[in-house]
């Protein structure tokens, strides 16, 4: 199951999707920039041209996958990305629109320090802030610009190059309001990445490491 | 109709014989009363609306020997208990607090989820690990929308008897005086204004000192109050009673009427002119008073911080005082609680289903399903069933129920399976022709059969497994056109099935052509809302024997054998709903 990084663009195809299958074989190019201290599971899988950044204590759960062939992919510190929760820009029919065999390298996704990616959630947004929890099942469109301290709750489908404030949450049916709990109050901002620098060594003594196959 | 085609509802007459429904108790036959017998039931009376339910929805009467649909039944609480914390509330409680968790339960004001309690202080180092934190102020949080209490302005300090400590504090974090002192308070002004000369500089003096408008429950609390003193005292004691209110549409005076009539004071106040009772005429007496200045406070409260900070009308709608209208004027709202019912026969009270009484169990002690007790009618188009057995979904196969072709012939397999333990005899009855403008006609090929007894299943499966499916596997291994009148067409353990034709009627598209003689749609443009719908309304006898039930049959009250076998005899009407009629091109 485990994925390397492709050396170069995927052909294009109707659908220019990774193929996991052909990419297994390829040798996992330079550009996997991986801190020691980060928790890689077993299945989990990063894969794609452009580069990836997995900074300290990165969490990434069995069967997370971690997407850079459409563009960068950089997980601030302390990101947890949960069982087959996807982060990166996904093929699609503009994206497949290639030039010249080379698709076009997008901006990439960039999430904050402390994100919470939960299951099953796809996260293709330009920026995800700091400390922002993105619930199961989340479609997190491309070119979106999430803020600061936000929720997105479950199974909520944001649109692409839809701007988020900090300290929003998104419920119900597309609902929004702001988090005026967290937003006023500092102390509980803290707690929160505190609860969550805690709930990172509890992965730490429970999932299996699996970091030294990525670091070369 | 709800339903996709093709349906089966069954009529329960508890309108119809409500009459006779009290006088009934003992008739095991049902008495579908004389002429009720005659009259064919019209699927298409507005009426029928309100008789016709699935199956799945009928409950049975075992005493009376009769369908009960969810009109004739009694609904009776068994118990109260919270959704949120499964606990159950005694009845007593539910009078005197309300219908409302006073444990720790509260829902969102924004979003209705659940809220849960959170504590303030910040997690301690890793060291001590245990779950034993709990200390510091507490809040109550949502975890969805996460909204929480320190929007507006509410710490607890215990994370248990939230309620008790919600009462006392406002919005922003005053604590709000228990009502004992609201009582003393409210007496010494009693005693401060009785000594004023004129209620009127009262008002005014009270609107001076009264920086905020007080709370709805204040209000309230203040003006039952007055009202109850102004009860008991009497006018007399009241020097300054305005007599310029009293006419009939003044509560006062309403309860001066009501008073006229309770036996007690009666008879002195008639003597004496009755005592006019008073309004409130001050804060303090619960006289609430419109003030620009709250109407000035909400502008500028919609001009600073938007419609964002307003109320949507449902999130308004679940507060418990509902004269809200901003974001930090919101309070947690206690979960409701909710019922568990029992169901009991309306012309017997027989209990017909109960519910375990324990929260936490969703199951029944009694349930006497229609299901168990009714022969079950099911239908299908005949040509849906042949072409695939292996298919499941055989009943869509290559029919297409909502487009009936128009007078041609149209075979369909009526299924009856018998959830006795006595094999049953069947009587079907229709009339040959619908009701209604669209005239469909209908034959049962074999309006009389039996039906076996619901025995065990494994004594078919390991008996007579051959002898199941005689006909029918000759039928349909051959053609279709085996169809014969006044044979049964397959047969089971305990089902059988027979054909029904139908011919479905021509529906009329134009005005001016030959309408039928009804005055009702001479008029009419069109069709009638579902007048393309074919429903057989079909009477359904079931003769059978059974055990006389010891402790019901007393001797001489029906033709008994003792010890030995009762005849018995049941008869409902049911709707068969075959499909749409394709209009005439
Ligand atoms: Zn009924
Ligand atoms: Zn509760
Ligand atoms: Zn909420
Ligand atoms: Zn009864």
């Amino acid at each position: 199951m485990s994925a390397t990084l492709t050396p170069t663009p995927p052909t294009p195809k109707p659908r220019p999707t990774p193929s996991k299958r052909a990419s297994t074989a390829l040798p996992r190019p330079p550009a996997l920039n991986i801190d020691p201290s980060a928790l890689i599971a077993q299945h989990a899988s990063l894969a794609g041209p452009h580069p990836i950044l997995v900074a300290a204590n990165v969490v990434l759960h069995p069967h997370a996958k971690i997407s850079s062939v459409h563009g960068k992919v950089l997980l601030g510190e302390g990101v947890c990305v949960a069982e087959r929760a996807v982060v990166g820009v996904q093929g699609g029919p503009e994206v497949g629109a290639s030039i010249g065999g080379v698709t076009p390298p997008t901006a990439g996704v960039v999430v904050g320090n402390g994100v919470v990616i939960e299951t099953g959630a796809v996260v293709e947004a330009e920026e995800v802030g700091e400390g922002t929890v993105v619930e199961g099942g989340v479609r997190v469109g491309r070119g979106c610009d999430i803020g600061r301290f936000c929720t997105i709750t479950a199974a909520s489908v944001i649109p692409p190059d839809t701007e988020i404030p900090d300290f929003t949450v998104v419920y119900g049916n597309g609902l929004r309001r702001v988090d005026t709990t967290l937003k006023e109050r500092t102390d509980l901002q803290e707690m929160r990445l505190v609860m969550h620098a805690k709930q990172i060594e509890v992965y730490k003594k429970l999932i299996p490491n699996n970091v030294g196959k990525w670091m070369g | 109709m709800a339903l996709p085609f093709p349906y089966t509802y069954y009529s329960c007459d508890c309108f119809d014989s409500a009459a006779a429904v009290p006088t009934a108790k003992r008739a095991s036959h049902p008495p579908p009363a004389d002429d009720e017998d005659e009259r064919t039931f019209d699927p298409r009376n507005p009426r029928s609306n309100y008789a016709l339910y699935p199956l799945e929805h009928l409950l049975y009467c075992e005493d009376c020997r009769q369908i009960r649909c969810p009109r004739c039944v009694l609904e009776e609480t068994l118990n109260w208990f919270c959704p949120s914390c499964l606990f159950e509330v005694p009845s007593s409680m539910i009078k005197s607090e309300g219908n409302r968790c006073t444990r720790n339960c509260y829902n969102c004001p924004v979003c209705t989820s659940s809220m849960t309690v959170s504590s303030l202080e910040p997690p301690k180092h890793p060291s001590n690990d245990d779950t034993g934190g709990l200390a510091g102020p507490f809040f109550l949080c949502c975890p969805y929308c996460h909204w929480s209490t320190l929007d507006i302005g509410i710490e607890f300090e215990k994370h248990t008897g939230i309620t008790q400590q919600l009462a006392r504090i406002k919005n922003g974090g005053q604590v709000v005086p228990s009502l004992k002192e609201r009582e003393k308070a409210r007496e010494k002004r009693h005693e401060a204004r009785d000594g004023l000369a004129a209620a009127r500089e009262d008002i005014s003096v009270e609107l001076s000192d009264a920086a905020d408008p007080p709370a709805q429950e204040d209000v309230f609390s203040n003006l039952s109050s007055f009202y109850k003193s102004q009860l008991s005292l009497g006018a007399s004691s009241h020097p300054f009673s305005p007599h310029h209110d009293i006419n009939f549409s003044s509560p006062s005076s309403f309860s001066r009427i009501m008073n006229l009539y309770s036996s007690a004071s009666s008879k002195k106040q008639k003597r004496d002119k009755p005592p006019p009772m008073r309004e409130a005429s001050s804060v303090a007496e619960g006289l609430a008073i419109h003030t620009s200045s709250s109407d000035h406070a909400a502008i500028q409260d919609l001009k600073l911080r938007g419609w964002d900070h307003t109320l949507t009308y449902s999130q308004k709608n679940n507060q418990l005082d509902q004269s809200v209208r901003f974001a930090s004027e919101l309070r947690p709202s206690p979960t409701l609680l909710c019922t568990k019912r029992g169901k009991r026969c309306r012309a017997c009270r027989h209990i017909l289903s109960k519910p375990e009484p324990k929260i936490t169990s969703t199951r029944y002690k009694i349930k006497l399903l229609a299901s168990n007790h009714i022969p079950r009618l099911s239908i299908r188009a005949l040509s849906a069933s042949l072409p695939l057995p292996t298919v499941p979904s055989s009943a869509a196969q290559g029919f297409d129920y909502s487009h009936l072709q128009p007078s041609a012939t149209i075979h369909f397999l009526l299924t009856v399976s018998n959830p006795l333990f006595e094999p049953v005899r069947i009587t079907l009855a229709t009339p040959s022709t619908t009701m209604g403008k669209v005239k469909s006609k209908v034959t049962i090929l074999c309006p009389q059969f039996d039906v076996g007894a619901n025995t065990d299943v494994w004594d078919e499966a390991l008996s007579s497994t051959p002898a199941r499916r005689g006909g029918p596997s000759d039928s349909s291994s051959a053609n279709s056109t085996q169809v014969e009148a006044g044979k049964i067409w397959e047969r089971g353990r305990n089902w059988t099935s027979i054909i029904l034709e139908v011919v479905p009627g021509i529906i009329e598209q134009h005005r001016g052509l030959t309408f039928g003689g009804d005055q009702k749609y001479r008029d009419d443009d069109g069709l009638v809302e579902d007048e393309d719908v074919l429903e057989i309304p079909i009477f359904v006898r079931i003769e059978y024997e059974s055990d006389v039930a010891v402790e019901d049959r007393a001797p001489g009250t029906e033709s008994t054998r003792p010890g030995g076998k009762e005849k018995r005899e049941e008869a409902f009407w049911s709707v068969l709903g075959v499909g749409k009629i394709k209009p005439l091109q």
